[in-house]
């Protein structure tokens, strides 16, 4: 199965000591170390003041992961693990890895069409810029 | 209303009862907010010029959206207004950006009403795909709460703040 890459974002009560952040963050490192998935990107936000009441808080401790696996269950895992604490408010994975593939595929195209440019259009290089807008 | 029904009802008065059921149509679309009655201005006087009253309806909107006047200075201008209209540039499209990230929730507030509204691309100039994109992001950030869904305003929150901490 192809590798797939999720974010992973959850709120803890503002109130929650280090301490326990640290072993949610770690039973989620023993859950993906049992599927072998990678934890890319591993982030602390601080507090945050939420948009709307979340379980009667005004605000959270945000923390953030991206995991690269190539099992799905393992999103399964990691969100009943953070549904069984109590200190996590929130959560939400959001698969990126498509995203991305698009956003790469765009920006292959567009150096395509910026390397070509410039030998085409020496004459009048205003032109194709209005066209592009338009196109856009 | 009771002056609109008599017409119909009257056999020698049919050519002009379409004319008067369609004049009140308008005002109820435009009465549906502030914007839209302010938008029903122009729009009349586009049509009794004849050719431009399309261009009338868009170039009204365009106005409210940017730093331009209101409808007084817009009807001055009626031959002219094409110059006046400031053409819209996508955002997105302008920086080069081929992904809307939906935990930067700094650029997303900028197309986002207070109230949490999507902003319709008309008033933002953002392009078709970046606003699809855009909408996206906004709803991700909206469920983890980043963005506020409609309805929990910033104003609305503010004093409900002093009393949370007695609970």
């Amino acid at each position: 199965m192809e590798e797939r890459l999720y974010d992973l974002i959850f709120i803890v009560r503002p109130a929650t000591p280090e301490e326990e952040i640290k072993k949610v963050l770690t039973s989620l490192e023993h859950a993906c170390a049992e599927k072998g998935a990678k934890i890319e990107k591993s982030e602390h936000w601080g507090t945050r003041k939420l948009a709307y009441k979340v379980m009667k808080h005004r605000e959270g401790i945000y923390l953030y992961q991206q995991v690269r696996t190539t099992h799905g269950e393992l999103v399964h895992e990691l969100e009943r693990r953070l549904g069984v604490q109590d200190s996590v408010i929130k959560y939400q994975t959001v698969r990126l890895d498509e995203d991305l593939k698009r956003q790469k595929k765009l920006s292959q195209k567009r150096e395509q069409r910026a390397a070509r440019r410039p030998r085409r259009t020496a004459p009048a290089p205003q032109q194709p810029a209005v066209a592009e807008q338009a196109a856009e | 209303m009771s002056e609109e029904q008599k017409q119909p009802q009257a056999p020698a008065a049919a050519p002009a009862a379409p004319q008067g059921e369609g004049a009140p149509r308008r005002e109820g679309e435009s009465g549906g907010g502030g914007q839209g009655q302010s938008q029903s201005g122009p729009r009349r006087e586009g049509g009794h010029s004849g050719g431009p009253r399309r261009e009338g309806g868009p170039g009204g909107g365009r106005r409210e959206g940017g730093p331009g006047g209101p409808g007084g200075p817009g009807g001055r201008p009626r031959g002219k207004r094409q110059y006046f209209r400031k053409k819209k540039v996508c955002k997105f499209c302008v920086e080069k950006m081929d992904f809307i990230d939906y935990k930067r929730a700094d650029i997303l507030a900028q197309f986002v009403q207070e109230r949490g509204k999507i902003l319709p691309r008309r008033m933002t100039g953002v392009c078709s795909r970046h606003q699809r994109w855009l909408g996206v992001a906004i709803k991700r950030a909206r469920n983890i709460a980043l963005l506020p869904f409609a309805g929990s305003a910033a104003g609305v929150q503010a004093p409900r703040a002093i009393e949370a901490p007695k609970q």
